[in-house]
């Protein structure tokens, strides 16, 4: 019998490939190349790394592809150390456990054409979604990749740049190209998003602020920085299957007063974006600050690396 | 007076009239995995369904770290799929619920503690299956508060062999 339960997918890296500018593909596939559970386009799955570290990436491939997993990992050599240990210590075979894939877009009817905006490596989200609408030709799509001078992936990507269906956009040559002239007016049957470093992001969220919510996406790889309500009071978490009574501090994450109390919370952006650390809450008034959960979610989960409490005690599923 | 059911119409108990039929046969390797349909499994007294997660030695289910004998082979209602589907509004497929056999015409939660054969097996029931939120967060439905009570049937198999879609389903005497 396992000792412990079984908490993540099991893949072996099936393959390795060098794709330029730091970057290498991972295929990650089950053991005997079952099917893999099934992900939405521009979805992404935390790995579960040695050194128990757990690193977000994007699923790069088509969705329809169901028997592999394949990322993008640029090697950050100041980064938090996931892309190093990728690079420098994952090989052919390895054993990586992985969540289900979690968030993308989910392909709606009423839209005929996509407008995506990438800043480099944050054009890895987009790939599974180019991949999937090239395939279904469900919705025209335009990709604007945003780069200092050298593109990534450019291999894979080169057909779609021959077709115009990718503009590339080099701020080395014209300097950083206008937001707004690039999304354009927009519409129902537009839909827009957005995925690269934080500026960037921020300035198509200014562009799109007038536009419907349901037409907008924003896909973050740098979690924003922790929302603390300078008002915070402190209050008490209770953990309602150990019995243990926890005490956070005013303007300390749930998370972080676990962790003290030595829970063992699944976590990857702490900043309310990937849901790994999703925990169900039975009674109490918890503050929200994720950006993923739906209404319905909230009324059972939260997301412990920024949710809060408006009541001296939350009780949550643990 | 509800510890045990009487044991026959000798008693004045009504005995249970039902023959049903295997629709759909599924199995998966490991946890999370989608299930693969199969149009045959085959079934090891004691041990489980060759192939299947959670046969006994394999493990690799996500609730092997607490092992049951009634997890051998599990049994869903078609029915409830059809319930689901007009009063709730949840279109669940064969695939979804993650139980083994997806049987029609049993009654499966008047089965708990009883044998009963599935084609050429014999299965005895342990328990009521429960919902689990694990389903939800692989199959992303809202499917616990409406499989409460109906999410199938835990079995261990008495007698092995190999089960095919469109086999009988009958209660052993």
């Amino acid at each position: 019998m396992s000792a412990r339960p079984i908490t993540t997918v099991k893949t072996v890296v099936a393959g390795i490939e060098e794709a330029g500018a730091g970057i290498k593909l991972f295929t990650l596939a089950d053991p005997d190349r079952w099917e893999l559970p099934p992900f939405k386009p521009g979805a992404h799955i935390d790995l579960h790394l040695p050194n128990a570290l757990v690193r977000t990436y994007s699923l790069c491939n088509d969705p329809a592809d169901n028997t592999r997993y394949v990322i993008a990992v640029k090697r950050e050599a100041d980064g938090r150390g996931g892309s190093r240990a990728l690079h420098d210590e994952i090989g052919i075979g390895d054993v990586i456990g992985v969540s289900l894939p979690r968030g993308g877009l989910e392909p709606q009817a009423r839209i005929a054409r996509y407008v995506f905006l990438a800043g480099g490596i944050g054009v890895t989200p987009f790939l599974s979604m180019v991949r999937h609408l090239e395939r279904t030709r469900q919705a025209d799509f335009t990709l604007h990749l945003i780069v200092r001078e050298e593109v990534p992936l450019a291999t894979h990507l080169g057909s779609l740049v021959e077709e115009g269906r990718i503009i590339v956009h080099r701020t080395s040559r014209s300097g950083r190209p206008d937001l707004a002239a690039l999304v354009g007016e927009g519409g129902s049957e537009t839909m827009v998003a957005c995925c690269g470093p934080e500026s960037m992001t921020d300035d198509f969220e200014r562009v799109t602020a007038a536009w419907p919510a349901a037409s907008v996406h924003i896909e973050r790889f740098i979690a924003p920085p922790p929302v603390i309500d300078p008002d915070a009071k402190p209050f008490t978490l209770s953990l309602a299957r150990s019995g243990a009574e926890i005490e956070v501090r005013a303007g300390q994450t749930m998370l972080a007063a676990l962790q003290e109390g030595g829970i063992d919370i699944a976590t990857s952006c702490c900043g309310g974006i990937c849901g790994a650390c999703k925990v169900g809450w039975i009674e109490g008034k918890p503050v929200h600050r994720d950006r993923i959960l739906s209404p319905y979610e909230r009324e059972r989960y939260l997301m412990v690396c920024v949710a809060g409490s408006d009541a001296e005690r939350l009780v949550l599923d643990l | 007076m509800l510890d045990t059911i009487s044991a026959g119409a000798a008693q004045g108990a009504a005995q249970l009239g039902w023959t049903g039929v295997v629709r759909f046969l599924h199995l998966t390797p490991r946890a999370f995995l989608p299930m693969r349909a199969a149009e045959t499994i085959t079934l090891v007294a004691g041990k489980g369904i060759e192939g299947d997660r959670y046969m006994i030695g394999r493990e690799e289910g996500f609730y092997s770290h607490k092992p049951e004998e009634g997890r051998q082979v599990t049994l869903f209602e078609l029915e409830t799929l059809v319930a689901l589907k007009r009063d709730a509004g949840i279109e669940l497929g064969p695939e979804e619920h993650r139980r083994n056999v997806t049987v029609e015409g049993v009654p499966l939660n008047h089965l708990v503690g009883r044998r009963f054969w599935l084609g050429e097996t014999l299965l005895e029931a342990t328990r009521l299956s429960v919902p689990c939120r694990h389903i939800e967060e692989i199959t992303g439905k809202a499917i616990f508060d409406p499989l409460i009570n109906r999410s199938g049937l835990n079995c261990k198999i008495l007698q092995g062999g190999i089960v095919r879609v469109g086999d009988t389903v009958r209660n052993a005497a």
